[in-house]
């Protein structure tokens, strides 16, 4: 069969209009999204900073820390008030210049949102990460992997364990399984941390097996193989206590949105018309769902970024979440503007992928006008 | 089975903590008494209890005041713990007023209403109620534990009793005072200009000041005041009470709290900071207005202006009667922290740090059943900052670290706060004569002169350009004196020690860290440091020079205008510091070059990073200064460092520190008791070892595991008639034991009558097994017929805190018949 030339033309013309909506969307959408990852992170900054009255804070701070080391040092003891005085001011002005504190801070401010947009996250005023180093960057990555492991092992086993008895359940809608899991629900109205207490208390002191905290054994075992087993037998407890908390509510929510799908007419028709169950889950149930499991599982992927303050608080785990902890209490603004800026870019990622991943799974997005 | 499977992966079973067998006795060892110690982050402390219960743990570097954890150590049969006192409650008020900006009235703007505060709130009720026991109450701007309020024992216990709980009293002077100020009572409140009297109290919530702050504004509105409770955290309240204008009547009181981690033998000063504008150029301060004599008494007293203890003693009463009328604080308690340990492990506990200020834990810390083995301790906080011992990480935690790796020349004692020779073999100071200064212990003597010269040779400062010292030949041809010369003597073979990493001691280990003082601090030097130039400002202005008198054994000359009342604190404080030099001149290179900095300031001035020897992107840098040093035979400041590099050539230190890194992974190099032998900083875990050539018997600070507080109990008659004389018998215990004589400095009684007027005060005498007081029947005459209150105070020469005993006894009239 040939192809005539207007036919070609009109086909070329076809994909030239749908590479230039293409663009255009692929443009709109990351203008869209580069306001937003902005406005979010500013808003971060105005709202970490309390719209610039944590500088009144922290200059109060600076000077009662300042002025309590020098009145309970005995190297300053004989000191005259006067003299004392001064040296307390001397201090308190280096503390001031060194924290960039006697600039208005809404100049800092879009210092802060200028450095943050291009990923250059600066030190930190405060803190130091674990290993001593002052610069965000590092103080962040030094706790990525934690967070990671710990709650990429839990969330990837809750998504899968959910999906895959989701899928069956909803098959077998009404059974006493069904039915127990449906009862066992709202026991995620509990949080992990909440399990985790229960676990420590029984594992932990009662019987005692595994520990009650931390990421490796103290000291920490030499050789990868006792270190790596270390790493799991720390992970068995949180990681139970994150499994406890989601799986019920997950599966139950996967199996709702199962069910719905597998009442759809069209199933209904395969059904009628015979199909095998396993090709009617394959093609009728998964694939039209497909679109909002990869959604949920991208956003799950990058909800590990935050990690958990309360539960890494309980185990001790040395996370992104403790980080976040520490920086507030720090009221360390560069460290907690890295960790929301690296958020907010990995949420609009994961937006602009879905937003073209939508479009190649469902043949019913379209872009633009027809 | 369990047990075995956790030990495969690295997790001791409970309880299983190995020891060495080799060394069975304390005093066949040399060094720390066990084999390692383990440091790993934990800040929850309810957790760690339970892990110290099952043997996971052994001891928290926390101290604890929390009242359901108390409940729990005192249920955990394998926990037990040790107390310190560094922690103090009290209520700030603001005295400005009364006639506040806005037209309120503010009644502690009047000395009085401030006054009558001190008999509205039950002390006892706090400590015990509110504080769950944790806390002892206080009156006084004298901490109870410490050395100044056992010397003013009899006056402080005077006082307390005159200003105990008396709410009628509080009632009845507040409306006087009220009335006397315009306002009026009306429906049961306070009003002022028609509008009722509202106090805003500021309430702290993280502790139990909150329970505290309740408390008061209860009591407060129980005498009729409105009172608005305003609860806040420390960086909520700091805003309004520390920095608001208090004539802007934004707070009326607020929950205050201070800390002290180390035992302070002078509280002369706090007077001065406490009670007048000297304190602190805040505008609270600034709101203080002593009266006149309060305010020169805490100014003599802030100057050490008094000849003698007797003079500074009669300043000390009458400024504490003075604070008490004053009252812009109302001291509540001393609060109790507590250690918890493992049953089976024993260490020195500092009366004001605790654990976690204790200068003596690495001499001491052991189980109580063997030699050797490996602690666990779980600390809030591991690695918090930068570790360099120029100016690294000053954490609490990690300098409780930080101490087992360093070895001091003097060391404090943990229950006086009065200093003992480690590395000394004596100390001879000198003082100009009418310097209040005392000397205690007998190691050092302490001698009067009526000028002291200090000699030409004596270096005094450090010339940059040149890179030597300057003399005071140069800087003062015309002479210069000093108030004081202390004369430090090692112990003979100081410098032979060694290091960690096995190199040998030299003088540059002592000459580097005195140039380092003064380089950092000359504009004309790479290693500038504005962070750094006021403190060295304040050295300059007392330091007088020093000088290096002989060199085996090695005797050190320091001149100093600095005085402490103790001569044991003077020669804490003039002794050096000792430091590796091959270590510490890496960091120069690495500062010098632009790399690294060792301060925190400087590193965020320059983007670089701060200079950490024990991890992160500081060694690397390191690694390659280390490598060219080897490669250039590098001695910083060379031309008046060669001469004391001595037999450790730089080639054979720095090859050694290159070893010590490959083994060790970090340039932590030290001469304590333990050395660091690995670093986890992720995982928040430090691993200290026994130091195996450290020269010290390892039961040579033991005496200090237990603290000596006296136990006094009174025995004696209950009833007393008019006409007879009585005797008391005192017994003086500790743990149960008899309490040595010799260690009892005095013991002093007060003898208050029915009306709770002191009727007499007197000391007791020693027995044999005891001591006696004796009232004469004359003494007992004057009580006439009620019941009376014999009050104990015990002072020992052991410990800074004073022990207490009451005896309530009856006089009854002669005839016997009781009055009705």
């Amino acid at each position: 069969m040939t192809v005539s030339k207007p036919q070609t033309r009109r086909q070329r013309r076809g994909w030239l209009r749908d590479l230039r909506r293409l663009a255009l969307f692929v443009l709109r959408r990351t203008l869209a999204l580069l306001v937003t990852v902005l406005m979010g992170v500013y808003l971060t900054i105005i709202i970490a900073n309390m719209g610039g009255r944590v500088d009144e804070i922290r200059r109060v701070q600076i000077r009662s820390t300042i002025a309590e080391e020098v009145r309970a040092s005995p190297e300053f003891s004989d000191l005259g008030a006067e003299r004392r005085n001064d040296l307390i001011e001397e201090r308190v002005q280096l503390e001031v210049e060194r924290l960039n504190l006697d600039e208005p801070f809404i100049y800092r401010s879009f210092d802060y949102l200028n450095q943050a947009v291009r990923l250059n996250l600066g030190r930190a005023e405060q803190m130091t990460s674990d290993r001593g180093s002052r610069r965000v960057r590092d103080i962040i990555t030094e706790r990525l992997p934690a967070t990671l492991v710990l709650f990429g092992t839990a969330n990837l086993l809750v998504f899968f364990t959910a999906v895959f008895v989701a899928l069956r359940l909803s098959r077998r809608y009404g059974s006493a399984l069904d039915r127990t899991v449906i009862g066992l629900a709202p026991s995620s109205a509990a949080p992990g941390w909440f399990y985790g207490i229960f676990l420590i208390l029984v594992f932990a002191f009662i019987l005692p097996v595994l520990p009650a905290g931390g990421m490796l054994a103290v000291p920490p075992p030499q050789g990868t193989l006792a270190y790596a087993l270390s790493v799991l037998q720390h992970m068995a407890l949180p990681v139970a206590a994150m499994f406890i908390s989601q799986i019920f509510i997950s599966i139950y929510s996967w199996r709702t949105f199962f069910l719905i799908h597998a009442s759809e007419d069209y199933v209904e028709m395969a059904r009628a018309k015979g199909l095998p169950e396993r090709a009617i889950e394959r093609r009728y149930i998964l694939r039209p769902t497909l679109a909002p499991i990869v959604t949920s599982f991208l956003l799950m992927l990058i909800g590990l970024w935050s990690g958990a303050i309360i539960l890494e608080q309980v185990f001790n785990w040395p996370g992104l979440g403790t980080l976040l902890f520490q920086a507030i209490g720090h009221r360390d603004t560069p460290v907690i503007i890295g960790g929301v800026v690296i958020f907010a870019y990995l949420l609009a990622a994961t937006v602009f992928v879905l937003d073209i991943l939508y479009a190649i799974l469902d043949p019913r997005v379209r872009v633009g006008p027809e | 089975m369990v047990a075995a499977a956790l030990a495969a992966i690295g997790t001791p079973a409970p309880g299983a903590s190995g020891s060495d067998p080799a060394g069975s006795e304390p005093s066949q060892r040399r060094g720390a008494l066990v084999d390692r110690v383990v440091f790993t982050e934990e800040s929850n402390p309810g957790k760690v209890v339970g892990q110290i219960e099952t043997g996971a743990r052994h001891v928290l570097a926390q101290g604890i005041t929390n009242a359901v954890i108390h409940r729990q150590l005192l249920n955990a049969r394998q926990v037990t713990f040790a107390v310190s006192y560094g922690s103090s409650a009290e209520l700030t008020l603001n005295p400005a007023g009364p006639a506040l900006a806005d037209g309120s009235l503010n009644p502690f703007g009047v000395p009085a209403i401030r006054e009558a505060l001190n008999w509205l709130v039950d002390r006892q009720y706090i400590a015990s109620e509110l504080y769950g026991g944790l806390a002892e109450p206080r009156y006084l701007p004298l901490s109870t534990a410490f050395p100044d309020y056992a010397r003013l024992a009899a006056t402080a216990r005077k006082l307390e009793l005159a200003y105990s709980y008396q709410p009628e009293r509080a009632r009845r002077i507040i409306t006087r005072e009220m009335n006397a100020l315009g306002a009026r009572l009306r429906d049961g409140r306070w009003h002022y200009d028609g509008e009722p009297v509202r106090l805003k109290l500021l309430i702290r919530t993280e502790d139990a000041r909150r329970q505290v702050g309740d408390y008061v504004a209860n009591r407060l509105e129980a005498v009729d005041f409105a009172v608005d409770r305003l609860y806040r955290t420390a960086d909520q309240a700091a805003p309004i009470w520390l920095a608001s204008d208090p004539a802007a009547g934004k707070w009326h009181l607020y929950t205050g709290g201070w800390v002290s981690t180390v035992i302070n033998r002078d509280q002369a000063q706090n007077f001065a900071d406490f009670y007048t504008p000297r304190g602190r150029p805040s505008p609270l301060w600034q709101a203080y207005e002593p009266s006149d004599e309060l305010d020169e008494i805490a100014q003599r007293l802030e100057r050490r202006d008094y000849d003698s203890s007797a003079q500074r003693r009669e300043l000390m009463i009458r400024a504490l009667t003075l604070a008490m009328e004053n009252s812009v604080r109302v001291w509540l308690v001393d609060q109790l922290n507590l250690w918890p340990h493992a049953a089976n492990v024993e260490l020195a506990v500092d009366l004001a740090g605790g654990v976690a200020g204790s200068r003596l834990w690495p001499y001491t810390l052991r189980f109580t059943d063997r030699v050797g083995g490996e602690v666990i301790v779980s600390s809030p906080s591991v690695l918090t900052d930068p570790w360099n011992p120029v100016a690294g990480t000053n954490w609490l935690y990690d300098q409780m670290m930080i101490r087992a790796l360093q070895d001091a020349a003097v060391l404090p004692d943990p229950f006086t706060g009065l200093y003992w020779p480690q590395r000394l073999a004596g100390a001879e100071v000198t003082i100009v004569e009418d310097t209040p200064v005392q000397r205690t212990h007998d190691w050092l003597t302490l001698d009067r002169q009526a000028e002291i010269t200090v000699p030409p040779d004596t270096w005094i400062a450090w010339d940059a350009g040149a890179g030597r010292f300057v003399t005071v030949g140069e800087r003062y041809p015309e002479g210069l004196t000093a108030r004081t010369r202390t004369r430090l003597r090692f112990e003979q073979g100081y410098l032979d020690r060694r290091w960690h990493d096995g190199t040998r001691m030299s003088l540059a280990d002592m000459v580097l860290p005195w140039i380092l003082e003064f380089a950092r601090a000359d504009e004309a030097s790479a290693l500038i440091d504005r962070s750094h130039v006021p403190t060295h400002e304040t050295f300059r202005e007392h330091f007088r020079g020093w000088r290096i008198v002989s060199r085996e054994p090695l005797v050190v000359d320091v001149y100093s205008d600095q005085i402490y009342p103790d001569a044991e604190t003077i020669v804490a404080a003039r002794t050096p510091v000792v430091l590796p030099w091959h270590v510490l001149a890496l960091g120069i290179r690495a500062e010098t070059s632009g790399e690294l900095a060792f301060s925190s300031d400087k590193a965020d001035r320059r983007s670089v990073p701060w200079l950490s020897l024990v991890s992160g992107p500081s060694l690397p840098v390191l690694d390659r200064h280390r490598e060219g040093a080897l490669a250039d035979g590098y001695v910083p400041f060379r031309r008046t460092l060669a001469e004391y590099v001595g037999e450790s050539a730089p080639a054979r230190r720095y090859r050694a520190l290159g070893e010590w890194r490959a083994e060790r992974d970090h340039y932590w190099v030290g001469d304590g008791p333990f050395y660091l032998e690995s670093v986890h900083p992720v995982a928040g875990t430090l691993v200290l070892a026994r130091f195996p050539d450290f020269p010290d018997r390892s039961d040579k600070w033991l005496r200090f595991t237990s603290v000596p507080i006296p136990e006094p109990a009174v025995d004696g008659p209950i009833t007393v008639a008019l006409d007879e004389s009585a005797r008391f018998r005192l017994s003086i215990t500790s743990g149960g034991d008899p309490y040595p004589p010799e260690a009892i400095r005095t013991v002093s009684y007060l003898l208050f009558d029915g009306a709770g007027v002191l009727s007499h005060q007197g000391t007791a005498e020693p027995t044999d097994g005891g001591w006696r007081i004796t009232l004469p029947r004359d003494r007992i005459e004057t009580l006439g017929a009620g019941a009376n209150r014999l009050e104990v105070t015990v002072r020992s020469d052991r410990v800074a805190l004073p022990r207490f005993a009451t005896h309530v006894f009856a006089t009854i009239p002669a005839d016997g018949e009781l009055p009705q």
